[in-house]
């Protein structure tokens, strides 16, 4: 029976554009079917309106939104609809998915997180468990990685530098800002071990794409050179060079239809047009970000999976897991340095990619346990000028600020100083409480369920969290930075999540198998970040990216190996 | 965070009653236009509240400078505004002009800038009340620093005053905000 394509691959963000590389260059034909518009490097300004104050990449709430559950002051769970709470969860609905709009500080997980049952026994209230693999076996993939998307960076050995089979990056560090000397000498004196962060962001041309152009705006915008390594830049554009790859925008998956058998043999789709839509594959790969996966699944019901797919065993949704952490600002105040130095710090576009491992993992100081802790990475303020103008409305003490008043902090904040920031990345511990399942009562405009989200979390992170908070403070103090603050909470970052489809070799436990397919269903595979049991203190990004290129080699066996149609 | 809180409360129960719009007379100012949303009275309303939440200096610009009225205008005319919202800061200005009538039987435009101090700050007061000003401070930055194609901040002024480099490539008249994307 002739079919449509050979792969169908949902989802064109980091977990489906390598499997759509890597099949259409060994000759496979492939289709990606993404919800959102195709924007390419021509349509990314920096402009904050578009990318940053309103849904342009992202759906309209009034269109399509999330239900958060969040445990109220006493101990209840309340749901809200993010409508109704403006806390946006859509992350990049568009060709190449949120990997345009990514910072690109890219680490790789450390081999203990691929064992941290094993490594630190249970903890408890949470759902540790081991991945069935260990970094061993996904070292080859980080590797490619960093050839494939480009990756930039200079090792320089610390504490707990992960084994590498490359020497060094193929791509030198991208420019760096004055502050990062500073940083790596207060760093030095007070003993710790400071390194260049690796960035998926290319410091000169290659790859059929320009080199960075250090316009001082990264995270949050799309990329107008080409440098950031999105899957839209970095794969589809290769993949669609191929001649087996193509990718349709505008085209919300709405369910994926399986047979008596309970094999997948269709998926519906409605278009730009609004009009619905079927296509069948060989193979169907899901890679919509966690939540999104999450509720495909659970809407995809078939005759042979009431609960949904790949469902039987209820996980579908389970053990969501987020980076925990934090963050802190402290001010480099111009009038307190050299008018050299000060002009120095006042330099825009060059990166400060400096990052601290020191504390990955670290003896309790008062049980000398040693414990899991995580990365804190150093960067300026985002450069939108709205958010930090706006921000100056609240003074400390919760009144809303107007007048001269409020134009004289604005203008001392513009201009008398730099604010140094740092964000912190700790694992986000699995636990029961924090899960994905579909709405009840809300619907998007195609009448569909929305997701809805329970967002528990084990107080152990936020202990994590505030340990290595102490420690990025002592780095602005020894900085001579002013009105040092800093925040950890339960609260999680919406762009930086994972989990809800486990894999695992205990098909009770766990969605997937240690191929992500399905382990219930012969056709079906997820390649985006819902594999993860466990998401290490790192950003999840390149370990996205580098199982989905494994995967993608192991979908390209059970298609039997390299076709005779590529090349 | 949550920018819906204040649809919670409803009206300003401490200040009266009135989700009526009232029809401020604009009189001794100069005319104003009206806008695609905002009426005349409204326009005026609006433009005096602006004023004193983001004052001209000489060396400074204001909401005046910026055009925080048109650009504001053109906010509530996005087909994808939050209607709640939307309902929200239009109410919010006839409960100022309620306010004002009885207090000063003047339309708040017409009112002395340190008697609109005193109004302002009781409204401030109330949880709805301070958040339809918060949301105009917003607006009115929003015209200060965006890009001058979505019709505030004119020749980079407000970006020039803070000494911020807003970055390139600038967006062209077909990749902003409501087009980019519908072609």
């Amino acid at each position: 029976m002739s079919r449509d394509f050979d792969v169908c691959v949902i989802g064109s963000g980091a977990g489906g554009g390598p499997v759509a590389l890597t099949l259409a260059e060994a000759g496979y034909s492939v289709v990606v079917l993404e919800k959102g518009p195709w924007l390419d490097e021509k349509d990314f300004c920096k402009d904050e309106i578009a990318s940053c104050r309103r849904s342009t990449y992202t759906p309209s709430l009034l269109d399509e939104r999330h239900v958060l559950e969040q445990r109220n002051d006493e101990g209840v769970w309340e749901a809200e609809s993010t409508l109704d709470s403006g806390w946006d969860w859509w992350n990049g609905n568009c060709v190449g998915g949120a990997s345009n709009f990514m910072s690109g500080f890219f680490h790789r997980m450390k081999p203990d997180d691929f064992r941290l049952l094993s490594a630190f026994g249970p903890v408890e209230g949470a759902n540790l468990a081991d991945w069935p693999i260990g970094y061993e076996n996904l070292e080859p993939w980080y590797d490619l990685v960093e050839h494939r998307v480009g990756v930039s960076g200079k090792l320089v050995e610390h504490p707990y530098q992960e084994p590498r089979s490359s020497a060094d990056f193929p791509y030198p560090p991208t420019v760096e800002h004055p502050i990062s000397g500073l940083i790596d000498k207060a760093c030095r004196d007070l003993g710790y071990s400071s390194f260049p962060v690796p960035r998926a962001v290319l410091s000169r041309p290659a790859l059929g794409r320009n080199s960075c152009l250090y316009t001082n705006y990264c995270g949050s915008y799309g990329c107008s050179s080409g440098a950031k390594g999105s899957s839209r830049a970095a794969l589809l554009k290769q993949a669609i060079r191929t001649g087996h790859c193509r990718v349709r925008p505008h085209c919300m998956v709405s369910r994926i239809l399986s047979d008596q058998k309970g094999r997948i043999d269709a998926v519906e789709y409605i278009d730009g047009d609004g009009a619905r839509k079927r296509l069948d594959a060989e193979i169907y790969v899901v890679a919509c970000q966690a939540i999104e996966t999450t509720r495909l699944l659970l809407m995809s019901t078939g005759p042979r999976y009431p609960n949904g797919l790949a469902n039987s065993n209820g996980q579908v949704g389970r053990n969501l897991i987020f980076s925990a952490g934090g963050i802190g600002t402290g001010d480099i105040l111009y009038a307190d340095l050299a008018p050299d130095l000060a002009s120095s710090l006042k330099v825009r576009g060059p990166f400060v990619n400096r990052a601290l491992q020191d504390w990955y993992f670290y003896s309790d100081p008062e049980t000398g346990e040693r414990r899991k802790g995580g990365t804190i990475e150093f960067l300026f303020r985002h450069a939108n000028a709205i958010s930090q103008a706006v921000a100056q409305k609240w003074s400390s003490d919760d009144n809303l600020v107007w007048g001269k008043p409020l134009k004289d902090r604005i203008k001392t904040y513009f201009t008398s100083a730099r604010h140094l920031r740092f964000e912190v990345f700790n694992d986000w511990t699995p636990v029961d409480d924090c899960f994905v399942s579909l709405d009840p009562r809300e619907k998007d405009k195609w009448g569909m369920p929305v997701a809805r989200i329970r967002l528990g979390y084990h107080p152990r992170d936020l202990e994590v969290g505030r340990f290595l908070s102490r420690k990025a403070v002592t780095v602005l103090e020894r900085l001579g930075a002013k009105n040092i603050s800093w925040n950890v909470s339960g609260s999680p970052p919406q762009n930086l999540v994972a989990g809800g489809c486990r894999f695992g070799t205990d098909p009770k436990a766990s969605v997937l198998d240690l191929d992500c397919k399905a382990h219930e269903i012969d056709n079906l595979y997820v390649t985006d970040g819902s594999f993860m049991p466990t998401g290490g203190s790192v950003p999840f990004t390149w370990t996205i990216y580098a199982n989905a290129f494994r995967v993608a080699d192991r979908i390209l066996e059970a298609l039997g190996g390299p076709s005779d149609k590529g090349s | 965070m949550k920018r819906r809180d204040f649809l919670k409360v409803g009206s300003l129960a401490a200040l009266g009653p009135g989700p009526s719009l009232a029809p401020a007379d604009a009189a001794g100012a100069s005319p104003r236009p009206s806008g695609r949303v905002l009426s005349e009275p409204q326009w005026a309303t609006i433009a005096a509240v602006q004023d004193h939440l983001l004052p001209s200096e000489p060396d400074a610009p204001g909401a005046r400078e910026v055009n925080a009225t048109a650009y504001l205008d053109r906010t509530l005319a996005d087909p994808k505004f939050d209607p709640d919202v939307k309902k929200l800061i239009l109410q919010g200005i006839g409960w100022l002009e309620e306010i004002s009538q009885e207090r000063e039987g003047l339309p708040f435009p017409q009112v002395r800038p340190a008697r609109r101090e005193d109004m302002l700050r009781k409204i401030a007061r109330t949880r709805a009340g301070e958040r339809w000003l918060s949301r105009l401070v917003t607006y009115c930055l929003e015209a200060m620093l965006s890009d001058p194609l979505y019709g505030g901040n004119p020749g980079g002024i407000g970006w020039k005053w803070l000494e911020h480099d807003p970055g390139q490539p600038r967006p062209t008249p077909d990749k902003i905000y409501g087009r980019l994307g519908k072609a």
